[in-house]
């Protein structure tokens, strides 16, 4: 287990280089600068002035290589649009809020979406079964833009229980929850449902059942810990999805996350900031691919030799 | 993701199939046939799948034959029938341009769905040969592969499709697919990888190596044919993933040039708008809403279908 | 099997979800609900006192005032400073006493004399030394400030921002002591000009103008405008700023005319998206709503009180890539072909005037600037298709690009309908907004035949929109030039007598878009800006530069 840990955090080194390049190439690829904000031309002085500044006059192997230094030293560099910020700034205030966000998401997507997916495996084909499939394909079916408008219409602007934006009270935070939440929800609850179907037709539980053991035993200890396996090995890929993918949501509500500023920032052609939160993400994402395979371990056991 | 846990029973679906004269290389093309009139009869007895199917076809038969027979003109501007609502001549109402929406939902379903099928084609061959490279080399190489997806895997992939499309420049049809597909491949290569990781342990490949077949006629004719169906299944579950990433692009204003539309661009324009015009919005929406939900079903029909067991369950 | 246990939150979700879709359902109904929330809007659930809520478009790049470039920022820099001076109510626009309380001219030297009453929020006084310190940082080099060609027009300037420094090298040093802006005597600052440049003094509006405190600057390096850090000298004070979220402002007790404003904090939400503004101010959680709306919900918002309609110096043009589309009598064609009224009636719908030529109706002089009106606010397709007629190798397939703000796809959308009438198919291409600027040069893109651009005034003088068009300015995105033009300019900097100076800039208007002139350009509105304002907010303006005081409003 413990040499299992250790190569695999010696393998994301080579990985976040990787990355870092990767992204650092694409953002050169395209067109445009981060100096240009307005219809206004930028004379060519003030802009040398600029790329000057940021250092962006260097050859890009420089440039590169100077990232990758500040990186290791934990710092992203200023950004290039925010004149008075640094990545590290933008990262430090924002990041908590989609964390929140997404946080909150993936708790009430669990909560609610495997218990649905549980009762509709144990009433399957019967109608609670139905209804509750039914919810689940919907969440899954409708886009989240719609979702959080209809809930902005009728729960703020019609009948004023919530605000319309923001994220500073409580209440504000209920309506762009519920909306990120909806479809990891039922996406706990289908692949919960499938994978509690399968498992109550395995021979073990039919003897566990034959031997008369008492239900609720069989379905609490063995056939849940199966069946959540691969509800958890969801979690950690979804998780990074709720923190980063959640700005159509970060946007109509006007919630000040980090998914929003990724996605401004790569039309701002903000390079640092891009870089800093891609790099970032890639490093959150293979920590919680690890804590995911670990846990995975611990619930299956026969996994643990396949995956080192 | 969903198809992990499937693994298992692909395997049953591949082993042990060498041809009667005993050749194992045959292993992919034996008696498929029978395979697959089983799987035909099962899916049509899953009611779902069936209505699945039927409305996936009515939606494919939409976008198809209505800009055939309404007479309108799908990109003239007449304000004068601005915002008309719902009504015999103009079954989903206008637009702020009077252009009738009948008629552009069916164009852009043309478009959203097309994207929807190319993008998914192009997900599955990237997919394929990564997973398949990755998997049928294995060792360090298969490591180092895999730890790179990881590293991908959970980045939200808007940005990086809108980063491919502001390389790209513009937007049009095939941008779109290219720019989905970058962002989106990793999920297949990684269900590849683990299918052929599990194809290769069967004893007719290991037969196949041991008699020398080489490694590329391996791959060619046994591992990936073997994987057929779940790629068929696959289609269906990725095909939502690309009509709603198409969807969420164009909702950000990164859709392909107006006056054409996809439904995401429908629904954007729907969006602006859904204080005074509700139904400009929820019509698109009801058509991605469809797509996704026929298709899914569909998926999960294949799936059953194509696994033997299933026939007690259903 | 038994009932399971866990059923009731499940019912309880499905009947959420349903009551959800229901909703959706009944939105088509109840429109006329919707209006009335807007009729009562903002005042119901507003806070007491002087605090106003306002709901703006984005977060401020940067509240410094030599970076600041954008119309928020400007918005939050004008209110927490001093200006040099204000600008008077239109359409005159004449320069006010500010930081400057009075000015000679004479030539190409400018005298500021300054207030003494002006206090930092650190205590100490504003003089003329924070004046030149500030500008020279502006100008400088080493700051990479986009607005150092704010300053272009004063001596020496545009030298000291065009050298490199380095420390081998002393002379960025040099030519930063050939810069001609000096501080006689403690309240008094002395500018050097290139040439007489009447609008100067309006200029030193901007808010690229106003000083900064150098001991915050000094101390604090590019954080100093972070609350706790800032040191500002005007009516307002920066007290909070959650990034991306909000920002607050207090009055500020030491402001010289502390007396006259009237309100004790202005809360700053920040809310991008225009529905979600719109909807914020209709459910009474912001008083003003400047972010905007779609346009689509202007004609609701327009029946209520709150909506409030200001004039503006800007333009919304489409430029021809006169390379592309060589035959001045085919760009006549399409610029009489477009129906602006139609466009302002029925796609941007608060208020724009469609625009028959360049110079904004608005702009001092323009009576005389814009009286050669060859294009109409309607289309006039007869015309057109004779013009269209004359053109030997007419270009019948056209790219027109444009960047993916709101709004500008659906005018695009009626243009093309309207080009189609002339025989030309016209191509759209969205892009994203660096993209956008990439294809339009100077020079544009051998692909682009048509680009969609827009300007707003620096200050209030048809120089500032006449120059545009100049062979080789920067906004020239046309491929135009014309010698012609640029001599009439050129006379027109040095006029100082207004009438005539007028008459220069009619003439190069009418080369424009004159009846015999070469329409490199389609105008085809003038801006205004547009808000929701609460019942209970008085004194709410804009100045056609976009410019919002606060010193003058009040709740309650």
């Amino acid at each position: 287990m413990l040499k299992f840990v250790v190569r695999r955090v010696l393998w994301t080194i080579p990985i976040i280089l990787l990355v870092i390049f990767m992204t650092f190439w694409m953002m050169r690829e395209i067109k445009g600068s981060p100096f240009r904000k307005s219809e206004r031309a930028v004379p060519a002085a003030v802009l040398a002035n600029l790329n000057r500044k940021f250092g962006l006059d260097k050859p890009w192997y420089v440039q590169y290589g100077k990232y990758v230094k500040d990186v290791a030293t934990l710092d992203l560099g200023p950004s290039l649009v925010l004149r008075n910020q640094d990545v590290n700034d933008i990262v430090k205030e924002h990041f908590p809020v989609s964390a929140q966000l997404g946080g909150l998401a993936m708790l009430l997507a669990i909560l609610v979406g495997i218990p649905i997916g549980i009762i509709s495996a144990l009433r399957a084909n019967k109608l609670t079964d139905y209804i509750a499939m039914l919810f689940a394909n919907l969440g899954f079916a409708i886009p989240s833009f719609l979702v959080a408008t209809l809930l902005i219409y009728e729960f703020a602007a019609q009948l004023r229980w919530f605000p319309t934006n923001g994220w500073d009270t409580a209440s504000s935070k209920v309506l762009p929850v519920i909306a990120l939440s909806l479809g990891p929800m039922t996406y706990f609850a289908r692949i919960v449902r499938g994978q509690m179907l399968e498992t109550l037709q395995q021979d073990y539980v039919r003897t566990a059942k034959a031997k008369g053991l008492r239900w609720k035993r069989v379905v609490v200890v063995h056939v849940l810990r199966n069946s959540l396996i691969p509800a958890v090995t969801a979690a950690g890929p979804l998780l990074g999805f709720l923190v980063t993918g959640s700005f159509i949501i970060e946007n109509i509500f006007a919630i000040p996350g980090i998914g929003r500023y990724y996605v401004i920032s790569v039309s701002g052609r903000d390079y640092s900031t891009v870089m800093g939160i891609t790099v970032l993400l890639a490093i959150l994402v293979i920590v919680a691919n690890m804590i995911v395979d670990i846990l995975y371990g611990f619930l299956d056991p026969r996994t643990r030799d396949a995956r080192t | 993701m969903v198809l992990n846990p499937q693994n298992e029973e692909l395997r049953e679906l591949t082993v042990g199939r060498e041809r009667e004269d005993g050749s194992f290389e045959a292993g992919a093309a034996i008696n498929q046939t029978s395979l697959w009139r089983d799987a035909a009869r099962r899916f049509a007895h899953n009611r779902a799948a069936l209505v699945a199917m039927f409305a996936f076809l009515l939606m494919l038969a939409y976008v198809v034959i209505v800009p055939f027979v309404v007479p309108y003109d799908p990109n003239a501007v007449n304000f004068d029938i601005a915002y008309v609502n719902p009504t015999w001549t103009h079954p989903f109402g206008t637009d702020e341009f009077g252009r009738d929406l009948f008629l552009r939902t069916a164009l852009g379903g043309r478009i959203s769905i097309g994207i929807g099928f190319a993008g998914t084609v192009a997900i599955m061959v990237v997919g394929i040969l990564y997973g398949a490279i990755s998997g049928f080399v294995g060792g360090w190489l298969d490591n180092a592969m895999m730890r790179f997806l990881d590293a991908l895997y959970g980045l939200p992939y808007l940005p990086f499709a809108i980063i491919t499309l502001a390389i790209f420049g513009t937007v049009n049809f095939w941008t779109m697919v290219i720019a989905l597909t970058i962002a989106s491949w990793f999920t297949t290569a990684r269900v590849m990888r683990g299918q052929i990781i599990t194809l290769k342990e069967n004893d007719y490949v290991r037969a196949a190596r041991a008699v020398g077949a080489r490694w590329h006629r391996v791959l060619f004719r046994h591992l990936l044919p073997n994987t057929l169906g779940v790629v068929l299944v696959f289609v269906f579950l990725e095909l939502p993933g690309v009509v709603l990433g198409e969807a969420f692009l164009s909702f950000l204003g990164l859709g392909i040039n107006p006056p054409q539309s996809s439904w995401g661009s429908l629904a954007q324009d729907g969006y602006t708008q859904y204080l005074s015009h509700p139904y400009i919005i929820v019509i698109p929406s009801v058509a991605i809403a469809w797509l996704i939900l026929s298709a899914f079903f569909i998926a999960d029909g294949l799936r059953d279908a194509l696994d033997p067991r299933t026939e007690s369950a259903a | 099997m038994r009932k399971p246990r866990f059923a009731w939150p499940l019912g309880l979700v499905a009947v959420l979800f349903l009551a959800l879709v229901a909703a959706g359902c009944g939105g088509g109904g109840s429109s006329g609900s919707n209006n009335n929330a807007t009729t009562t809007g903002g005042s119901a659930g507003s806070a007491s006192g002087g605090t106003i809520r306002i709901a703006i478009g984005s977060e401020p790049p940067s509240l410094d005032p030599g970076l600041a470039t954008d119309t928020t920022s400007a918005f939050v820099v004008l209110n927490t400073n001093v200006p040099i001076v204000y600008l008077g109510p239109a359409p005159d626009l004449k320069p006010e006493p500010a930081l400057a309380t009075s000015w000679d001219t004479s030539g190409k030297t400018v005298t500021l004399h300054l207030r003494k009453d002006v206090k930092w929020t650190n205590g100490d006084p504003v003089t003329s030394a924070d004046v030149v310190y500030s500008w020279l940082r502006t100008i400088s080099p080493q700051l990479g400030a986009d607005y150092a060609y704010q300053f272009y027009g004063i001596q020496g300037a545009q030298e000291y921002n065009s050298c490199k420094p380095s420390a081998a090298n002393q002379q960025c040093d040099t030519l930063k002591n050939k810069v001609g802006i000096s501080a006689p005597d403690k309240y008094t600052v002395k500018v050097e000009l290139t040439s007489p440049q009447p609008w100067f003094l309006q200029q030193l509006s901007h808010t690229s103008f106003i000083p900064v405190n150098k001991t915050a600057v000094d101390k604090y390096g590019a954080k100093w405008t972070e609350p706790g850090h800032i040191v500002t000298d005007g009516p307002f004070m920066l007290k909070q700023w959650k990034h991306d979220a909000s920002l607050m402002l207090v009055k500020n007790p030491d402001y010289y005319d502390a007396s006259s404003v009237k309100l004790q904090t202005v809360k700053l939400n920040i809310i991008p998206d225009g529905s979600t503004a719109e909807q914020a101010f209709n459910a009474g959680n912001v008083d003003v709503n400047e972010t905007g709306w779609p346009p689509s919900d202007t004609p609701s918002i327009k029946n209520t009180p709150a909506y409030q309609q200001f004039p503006s110096l800007g333009i919304y043009y489409y430029g021809f890539n006169v390379k592309v589309i060589t035959d001045p009598n085919q760009r006549k064609a399409m610029a009489l072909a477009i129906d602006r009224k139609t466009i302002v009636d029925h796609i941007t719908q608060t208020g724009q005037v469609p625009a028959t030529n360049l110079s904004p109706a608005g702009i001092p002089g323009a009576s005389t600037i814009n009286s050669d009106k060859f294009l109409k606010p309607t289309a006039d397709m007869t015309l057109a298709k004779q013009y269209m007629a004359k053109v030997s190798n007419p270009v019948k397939s056209i790219n027109l690009i444009f960047n993916n703000a709101p709004g500008h796809k659906e005018i695009a959308t009626a243009i093309q309908a309207q080009w189609k009438q002339l025989g030309i198919n016209v191509t759209l291409k969205q892009m994203d907004w660096p993209q956008f600027l990439k294809f339009l040069g100077p020079p544009p893109d051998a692909s682009v035949g048509v680009y969609r651009n827009g300007w707003i005034a620096d200050f209030p003088d048809d120089i500032n929109f006449l120059s545009i068009f100049q062979c080789g300015s920067g906004n020239n995105n046309t491929n135009w030039c014309n010698k012609q033009y640029d001599n009439l300019l050129k006379q027109a900097t040095a006029e100082q007598d207004q009438q005539k100076r007028y008459d220069l800039y009619q003439q190069a208007e009418a080369l424009l878009t004159g009846k015999n002139g070469d329409m490199p350009i389609a105008p085809i509105y003038w801006y205004t800006f547009a808000y929701q304002v609460a019942q209970n907010v008085h004194g709410w303006n804009t100045n056609p530069m976009d410019e919002i005081d606060l010193r003058t409003v009040s709740i309650g």
